[in-house]
């Protein structure tokens, strides 16, 4: 259990997929202008990285091990993460149309967010247990909706105040992206 | 109706040949890296290891525990072990003499933070465990030998600790095997 | 050949894909921390952006709308398979250095970006000089950085294992903070910034 939580903080806290893998960046840029978008993208991103964690650590484990062609994964999981978007996509809209006004626009989007491979490739590096990537998914996920939702805030006020022309927009972005990086160092050494 | 038909295959045939060529090609590639992408990573053990036992002539590596041959002489064993530091993941090859002594230890990966936390590949540090009775791996101020890095406590602790206990781990599968291959000589 | 000139130029400058159109920042920032770190990413972009821009211009006529964009997803993560490969067997200092960052070039959006907008419309050697174009800009740009945070960060200016440059005082008191995330965000921020003043960049 111990090991679960110590995994879950090191992945939304300690090395924050955004602020110190710099994983997801261009939707980080791109919708955190506004607290609500911010939100939906940051569920719909949790949500395929969890499935998709789940997918490729079976693939990975009784497929590609076992016929020993582990070299495989890249572009196996590209697949699995482009089809796993277009299911969840389907699904969501046969379901909860709500939901899916509130997310569909981004789902087409999250297939090329290197948060979602970049999760699947990390448990694959470092090795871990079904349960461990299940938390290890969701801990990315939590802590890169965590940021999003922080910056989106920031960014709402931005706008009313009076930034240096050439800093407008993303320079003055990637400006709060520092100083946000700079804070969560303070959770460094809490794994 | 034949339009409809190549309509849905045509686009089907044409991913399943590239995916085809796709994978032979990767599996072609494959095959012809493969022998140099292993020795890489024979010589990159045999380097480290032969950094911790200058003598070693010869390894052998069963159920996650290296040992080090000189000539005919088994002159120690080695393992690797990791310890959680400030930034990650800290991986450690540690080398012991036999059941009480640390021959030494390489830090082969780490995160921490450079100025602070990562001066524990400084050779100061690491070489501070070399000879050492396993009892007295422990920094200084928690009554051992080891010198603690200025301003990262957190790193230097978790280097001590994840050697200290992982030896102590290490060595109880030591004299089993030195009879095992008693055994196997008669 | 002036109008292969111009797609091989404009990559650098113009439509650089990391300070102009803001494409392909998260190598750009994860592993500028060293110019050898910069050298091998660029190379791998390089490749694999040349590879996938040919193959698609080849592809461009016979390849059926539907199914376009998994076929240059696959043919991407065959050329960084590829590279991954190689890496690992002729340079693996680099190949550990660049860790997850080398396969994640498959969803660099600048890879797939010049093969659904310029690869998949255009002939072959138009593609081909757009690639080595965006490729060298991409190269250049993260050269800059590197090189930014590493003189800083460090106080040394070392390329495969040489020391080039050595920062008196700095060398022995490094501000270690632009080696570490923040100092990437910090740094690409002011490079935007500048180049914005320049003119290069347009105000959004």
């Amino acid at each position: 259990m111990n090991e679960l939580i110590s995994i879950f903080i090191g992945m939304a806290l300690v090395n924050n997929f955004v602020l110190s893998r710099f994983l997801g960046l261009c939707p980080f840029f791109g919708v955190s202008k506004k607290l609500d978008n911010a939100l939906s993208m940051g569920i719909a991103v949790t949500l395929v990285m969890f499935l998709a964690s789940v997918v490729t650590w079976f693939i990975y484990h009784h497929i590609l091990v076992p016929f020993n062609v582990e070299y495989m994964k890249i572009i196996i999981y590209i697949v699995v993460i482009a089809s796993l978007v277009q299911i969840v996509e389907m699904a969501i809209k046969r379901t909860n149309v709500t939901l899916y006004n509130a997310l569909g626009i981004y789902l087409p989007l999250i297939t090329t967010n290197c948060a979602v491979l970049g999760i699947t490739l990390i448990n694959t590096q470092e090795d871990f247990s079904l349960i461990q990537s299940m938390v290890s998914a969701l801990g990315g996920g939590i802590g890169f909706l965590f940021v999003l939702v922080i910056m989106s805030g920031i960014r709402e006020r931005l706008e009313l105040s009076d930034v240096p022309k050439s800093m407008k927009g993303l320079p003055i972005a990637f400006i709060t992206a520092m100083l946000l990086s700079l804070t969560f160092f303070g959770f460094g050494g809490m794994v | 109706m034949k339009s409809a038909l190549s309509n849905y295959a045509r686009p089907i045939l044409f991913l399943t040949l590239v995916v085809f060529i796709a994978v032979s090609v990767l599996s072609l590639t494959y095959q012809a890296t493969k022998d140099t992408i292993e020795e890489q990573q024979d010589a990159k053990i045999k380097s480290t290891l032969q950094e911790l036992f200058p003598a070693l002539d010869t390894y052998e590596y069963q159920d996650s525990l290296y040992t080090i041959y000189s000539q005919d002489d088994t002159i120690g064993y080695a393992f690797l072990t990791s310890g959680k530091g400030y930034g990650g993941n800290i991986d450690i090859m540690v080398g012991i003499e036999n059941e009480t002594t640390l021959k030494g230890i390489l830090i082969i990966s780490q995160q921490e933070t450079p100025g602070l936390g990562n001066r524990i590949t400084e050779d100061w540090f690491t070489s501070s465990f070399a000879g050492l009775s396993l009892s007295d791996v422990f920094l200084k101020k928690d009554g051992g030998a080891i010198d603690g890095i200025t301003g990262a406590t957190i790193s230097s602790r978790a280097v001590v600790d994840a050697v200290r206990e992982a030896a102590m781990e290490k060595i109880k599968a030591i004299p089993e095997r030195t009879q095992a291959k008693a055994g196997d000589l008669e | 050949m002036s109008r292969l000139r111009k797609e091989f130029l404009k990559g650098i400058i113009i439509s650089n894909p990391v300070f102009v159109l803001a494409l392909g920042l998260c190598p750009a920032l994860a592993i500028s921390i060293s110019i050898d770190n910069a050298l091998g990413m660029s190379m791998g972009v390089a490749i694999v952006l040349l590879g996938s821009n040919i193959m698609v211009a080849t592809l461009r006529k016979i390849v059926p709308n539907a199914v376009r964009i998994p076929v240059f997803i696959v043919i991407i993560a065959s050329f960084v398979t590829i590279i991954d490969l190689l890496f690992q067997a002729y340079f693996p200092p680099l190949h550990q250095s660049l860790g997850i960052y080398l396969p994640l070039i498959v969803v660099n959006c600048i890879v797939l970006g010049r093969a659904e907008a310029f690869a998949s419309k255009n002939p072959i050697f138009d593609s081909i000089a757009d690639a080595l174009g965006i490729a060298i800009g991409f190269m250049l740009a993260l050269l800059l950085v590197s090189f930014i945070r590493q003189m800083l960060g460090t106080g040394m200016l070392t390329v495969f294992g040489k020391e080039l440059l050595r920062l008196p005082g700095l060398a022995s008191h490094p501000m270690a903070l632009f080696v570490l995330p923040p100092g990437a965000f910090l740094v690409i921020a002011l490079l935007l910034a500048l180049f914005r003043r320049m003119g290069v960049l347009k105000n959004e």
